[in-house]
């Protein structure tokens, strides 16, 4: 077998085509969003001066600052849900599911759905959500309430509701992988030095699956925080996210407008992945 | 290792007076996987002090002991006593005992100070005490200056002092060995073997040390606890077990020994004839005498053949060589039999070849040195 040296010509080569794809989807069109994001006056032409108005118009408005604040609470409500639901479910297979055939089947029953289309699967929760839908049905046959209760369907709770369907195995699948990778005589080493389960919980497997915590939490984050989709359909015109804002703005064809959201929705992203890095070293997650 | 000094007994009013104070004990423990019955009635005595190996080839219930003894596994029938209070339901973290496991099982995300260090955190001892008692372990098992390194970056020999002041450091009844130095380099394991041994004795913690290699069951164990087939097939000194093996099975897995199966076609004097496919042989008679027509087995070991019989060897074969292997101490001679076994002859080292491959040789040997098998023929 031929290896190829880190440092050769061929290895060069080699990265060129990858290279090429990251700079045409990636570089380019980020470098063309920030460089609109700077145009000033009203042409909408290259020829604009680059200023930062756009900024400033964009920071003169309390509201866009407050939409800023509470995507960042909605984000972080989705992280702690999805990541300790995610983490029983993730200790529920890896753990407790002790037939091998059953984790499989268990595991495509979380996995399956994901084959479908966010925006498809977002969409069908609106029948469940809904007055007239299952829940509130299930929830007056029961007789938990008399009436339907309103506050699903186009509601903060009901886009929460949806999103933690959706993303919750985001969190789960990295703590499945660090969970398997944990070899069973270290739960039985600790016992042996004396540890209580939850002792060896607290100390041995959940700091050895930290790095899953993370990698899932870091997943979450970025597609809620990029998740317009969801916000626009369970949460009906009511209510947005920063995200949405984007599309506010680009439908009413404020393309700069758009732009600036567009650079610091990235710019959150960018923060919470650096804060996300900070804590773990994905790079040696192997180790 | 002077900071390992036990407390006194915890639990001395359960003791009963009568009995020898005992470390471990089983009784008759029994455990099956599924179909699979992987301990079958285990029943074992372990005195103050004892190093203990439990000897069997792979799958035999050794492990599967060991682990119930930690607590790892519960046995479906028995008892456990740990020095003398009945643990059998108990689970591993209140149980006296601690373990090593065969791949040392070390915490990958601490500290070789924080892993030794564990033990006593979980008996929630004073910070200062920790540091001190780490120190001192570390120190007395030479890795004082591995102290803030993670175990990825150790050698092998180095994780195995490691696990090894992490399980002794809290001072248990019992240590628990499973396979401990497998693990290990092969140039190693001797030098290791004896240092344990050495602390063994120091401590005065009794060890029970599961293995498949004979060597290290005979050179450490006080005791040797041979096990097949989920059953214990003898237990003794390694004395005991080397030269008077009590069933065929043990005969045929300790090194040296030659294995004859037949049938008793005759007696007198306490001597017994047994005819087997390669001959019939004289064979000392033990306990009350098997009647005549019973299969039984006997061996004699290797170095107690000679290949120039006198009259004193009234137990003779007629074989021909096929290889020789020089080990140093010993020179080993293979032979055919004619019931298609092998037999092994073995000369000391030292003294020069006197069968050639090839050679047709007489080998004989007396009649006290062939050994019956008493214990139950399976």
């Amino acid at each position: 077998m031929s290896t190829i040296r880190v440092r050769s010509p061929a290895s060069y080569w080699l990265a060129v085509p990858a290279a090429v794809w990251m700079l045409g989807v990636v570089v380019v069109p980020i470098v063309l969003l920030v460089w609109v994001s700077l145009w000033s006056g009203r042409a909408f032409s290259p020829a604009s001066p680059l200023t930062f108005d756009n900024y400033a118009k964009f920071f003169a408005n309390p509201t866009y600052i407050k939409l800023i604040g509470s995507t960042v609470v909605h984000t972080a409500t989705l992280m702690a849900v999805t990541g300790v639901l995610g983490y029983c479910i993730a200790y529920f297979l890896v753990v407790k599911v002790r037939s091998p055939r059953w984790r499989l089947v268990l595991f495509l029953a979380f996995i399956v759905p994901f084959w479908t289309s966010t925006l498809i699967r977002a969409i069908a929760w609106v029948p469940f959500l809904g007055v007239n839908g299952v829940i509130n049905q299930t929830l007056m046959f029961v007789g938990v309430t008399q009436s339907p209760i309103e506050a699903f369907l186009y509601s903060r709770a009901g886009i929460t509701m949806a999103q933690v369907s959706l993303y919750t195995m985001l969190a789960a699948g990295p703590v499945v992988y660090m969970l398997n990778s944990i070899p069973p005589q270290l739960r039985e080493a600790a016992m042996t030095l004396k540890a209580a389960p939850f002792t060896v919980f607290r100390r041995i497997i959940f700091p050895l699956t930290l790095p899953g915590v993370v990698i899932g939490q870091v997943l979450v984050f970025l597609n809620v925080m990029s998740d317009f989709a969801t916000v626009a359909t369970i949460g009906g015109n009511k209510h947005a996210l920063l995200s949405n804002l984007v599309m506010l703005f680009y439908e009413s064809s404020q393309i700069r407008g758009a732009s600036v959201v567009a650079v610091m929705l990235m710019l959150c992203m960018l923060v919470g992945v650096v804060v996300a890095l900070r804590v773990v070293d994905i790079r040696r997650l192997g180790a | 290792m002077d900071a390992l000094t036990r407390d006194p007994p915890q639990n001395a009013a359960v003791q009963d007076p009568a009995r020898p104070q005992l470390d471990l004990e089983l009784r008759g423990i029994r455990k099956r996987f599924g179909g699979f019955t992987a301990v079958d009635g285990v029943s074992l005595k372990v005195e103050k002090g004892q190093f203990v190996c439990l000897l069997g080839p792979s799958g035999c219930g050794k492990t599967t002991t060991l682990r119930c003894i930690a607590g790892l596994e519960e046995p479906d029938d028995g008892g456990i006593l740990i020095g003398g209070k009945e643990v059998t339901r108990d689970p591993p973290w209140q149980r006296d005992i601690a373990m090593m496991f065969q791949d040392f099982a070390l915490f990958p995300h601490m500290t070789v100070a924080k892993q030794v260090g564990f033990g006593l955190e979980m008996l929630k001892k004073p910070k200062a005490e920790i540091a001190k008692r780490v120190q001192h372990v570390l120190k007395s098992f030479e890795i004082l200056e591995l102290a803030e390194r993670k175990p990825a970056s150790l050698s092998g020999g180095q994780r195995q002092r490691v696990a090894l002041a992490r399980a002794m450091i809290t001072e248990p009844r019992i240590l628990l060995l499973d396979e401990p130095i497998g693990a290990l380099d092969y140039s190693l394991r001797e030098t290791v073997m004896l240092e344990l041994k050495l602390l063994q004795q120091r401590t005065g913690i009794s060890f029970i040390w599961v293995t498949h290699d004979q060597n290290e069951a005979f050179s450490l164990g006080d005791l040797v606890v041979v096990m097949n087939h989920a059953r214990i097939e003898q237990q003794g000194s390694p004395e005991d077990i080397l030269q008077r093996p009590a069933t065929a099975f043990v005969a045929g897995f300790v090194q040296g020994n030659n294995v004859f199966r037949g049938k008793v076609v005759g007696e007198g004097a306490g001597v017994l004839s047994v005819e087997t496919a390669a001959g019939t042989f004289r064979v000392p008679a033990i306990g009350t005498p098997p009647v005549l027509g019973s299969d039984v087995s006997f061996s004699v070991r290797a170095e107690q053949l000679t290949d120039a019989p006198t009259d004193q060897h009234p137990n003779r074969l007629t074989v021909q060589c096929t290889t020789v292997e020089y080990f140093g101490a010993v020179r080993r001679h293979i032979f055919q039999r004619r019931d298609g076994e092998l037999l092994k002859y073995d000369q000391f080292g030292a003294h020069a070849q006197r069968v050639a491959v090839g050679q047709t040789a007489v080998l004989g040997w007396q009649v006290e040195d062939s050994v019956l098998h008493v214990g139950v023929a399976r």
